[in-house]
């Protein structure tokens, strides 16, 4: 049997690639308090999470700084170099993830501490950040196992937070003639637009989980030419 | 323009017209590359014993070709089937075959001394002989009786990059030289000779980064005009230069003895983030030894 080596550049991209999904498990965590932040108008805990979002920062400079550092020092090819690469993607996606949960948290106190306006549309926030709970846990899942079929899923669960998304923007509309009320729901459409995003990005997510197993980068799907998958070569 | 040499005269067949030595890549890329090598299942024997077993591969002009693999797996060995250096080694014997623009390169009609005029070779310790800088490029033009012998040691020099360093001392002992300077000396000294290929076995294992560097960039330049082989240890410098890279292993055969297989060969770029082989891709990443 071959001697195996390099067993410490081994051990650090493991390590590194824990450190990055980890960031997932912090999004979770946002993503939760900002769900209820927005339910129950708590601006403390849109404050904490916006306070919180400091701690996702520091993970994507920390592991971000140090996959550099890999990409320098060890010379990494072939799938290495594609996880270091998808790492770095992964690691971006994760820091607009909480960017989008603090954007959320920084409409609430606009919202006002009166009952929600329209309890349709609330309850259709909520339902798109569960969803999006469900979005990110899978993506994490996808790229811990190396599922390309569970990461192509993403797509599916995705659908149902853009169909939540269309929803509540008709709801939006019809609210428009209200004076009272068509503020909140601008408010709301702006949230519902952040949690869209955190959606997309899972799904960008499952996209790396595809370059590090195939070495081919493929779009999901063609934002611009919905309907058609977009593929290239791999281009690292 | 760089005079291309006549196959012809070495007992080849090929028309020098056919030898296209200008050509680059990018321009070769929409049509069928030419290849200037072309083996088929090579292999080459020590006393009966295969050091390097049924090798098949192309090898396409104006390309650099990188061979490696870890000691042992006879990529030396096979590198030098190409200019018959094994002739030199009593008890080596090769079979298969080697076409060189699809002639027998192991034809009895074939002079090796013209085949190793043709295909040049530098080695991994860089061997000046202890004469002057000049006297270096001039040996080889003079033996083989070629013409225009200062002004191919002037060619020579810039093509191998040296001309601006050494012009003014060219009656100067090469064992003067820097390592690096050197080795470019070997390669002026491949090129004054006019040849069509350039073998490199582990030319810069000697030599620090800047001189590495120096003969890296060099390389680049040349297959403009040349086809260049190179084996090399540095999985790095192979990422860095070559176009195509074949990777052998060492294999023990039914008889529990040591031989050298190619295991893959294809773009470097493919090899370098998505090889086909399990095995390549833990060579290359270094996980295995």
């Amino acid at each position: 049997m071959p001697e195996e080596v390099r067993v410490h550049y081994q051990e650090e991209l493991e390590r590194l690639e824990k450190r990055a999904l980890e960031g997932l498990d912090m999004v979770v965590v946002s993503l939760d308090r900002t769900m209820e932040a927005a339910e129950h108008a708590d601006v403390e805990l849109a404050e904490l999470v916006i306070a919180d979002d400091d701690r996702i920062d520091g993970r994507y400079l920390e592991v971000h700084q140090e996959l550099i550092t890999l990409l320098a020092t060890q010379s990494p090819v072939a799938t290495d170099l594609r996880l270091i690469s998808a790492l770095l993607h992964v690691m971006h996606g994760i820091e607009r993830m909480g960017d989008q949960c603090v954007n959320i948290c920084k409409l609430i106190p606009l919202s006002g501490n009166e009952p929600p306006a329209d309890e349709e549309m609330l309850k259709r926030i909520l339902m798109m950040g569960k969803q999006d709970r469900t979005l990110t846990t899978q993506a994490k899942r996808a790229f811990e196992t190396r599922d390309v079929e569970l990461a192509r899923d993403l797509v599916h669960q995705d659908d149902v937070v853009d169909n939540l998304n269309r929803e509540c923007f008709q709801i939006a509309i019809e609210i428009g003639d209200d004076p009272d009320r068509r503020e909140w729901a601008m408010t709301m459409m702006l949230a519902a637009r952040s949690l869209e995003r955190v959606g997309d990005n899972a799904v960008d997510i499952g996209e790396q989980v595809a370059f590090v197993v195939t070495g081919l980068f493929q779009e999901f799907e063609d934002a611009s030419h919905p309907g058609r998958v977009a593929t290239a070569d791999a281009q690292p | 323009m760089r005079q291309v040499p006549d196959p012809a005269a070495a007992g080849f067949q090929t028309p020098a017209a056919e030898i296209q030595t200008t050509a680059r890549r990018t321009e070769q890329a929409a049509g069928p590359r030419k290849n200037v090598f072309e083996l088929r299942d090579v292999t080459v024997a020590y006393n009966g014993k295969p050091a390097v077993a049924d090798v098949t591969m192309d090898i396409h002009h104006n390309d650099i070709t990188a061979l490696i693999g870890p000691s042992g797996c006879g990529k030396s060995t096979l590198i030098r089937a190409l200019n018959r250096m094994n002739d030199l080694i009593p008890a080596a014997s090769v079979s298969g075959q080697v076409l060189y623009h699809g002639q027998d390169l192991y034809a009895s009609a074939v002079d090796p001394v013209e085949v190793r005029k043709r295909i040049g070779m530098v080695f991994q310790k860089p061997n000046p002989f202890p004469k002057s800088i000049k006297e270096n490029i001039a040996f080889g033009p003079k033996i083989l009786g070629l013409g225009d012998v200062e002004e191919r040691i002037e060619q020579a020099l810039r093509r191998a990059a040296l001309w601006d360093e050494v012009k003014d001392r060219l009656a100067d002992n090469a064992y003067g030289m820097s390592g690096g300077q050197q080795q470019r000396l070997c390669i002026a000294r491949c090129l004054a000779v006019d040849p069509d290929v350039i073998l490199m076995d582990e030319p810069c294992s000697a030599l620090d980064p800047i001189s590495t560097g120096k003969i890296e960039d060099l390389m680049l330049e040349l297959k403009k005009e040349y086809s260049i082989v190179i084996v090399t240890h540095n999985m790095q410098q192979a990422a860095r230069v070559s176009d195509r890279t074949a990777f052998l292993i060492v294999e023990l055969d039914q008889a529990e003895a040591r031989q050298g297989r190619m295991i893959e060969y294809d773009d470097t770029e493919k090899m370098f983030t998505n090889p086909s082989d399990k095995r390549t891709e833990d060579y290359v990443s270094g996980k295995v030894g």
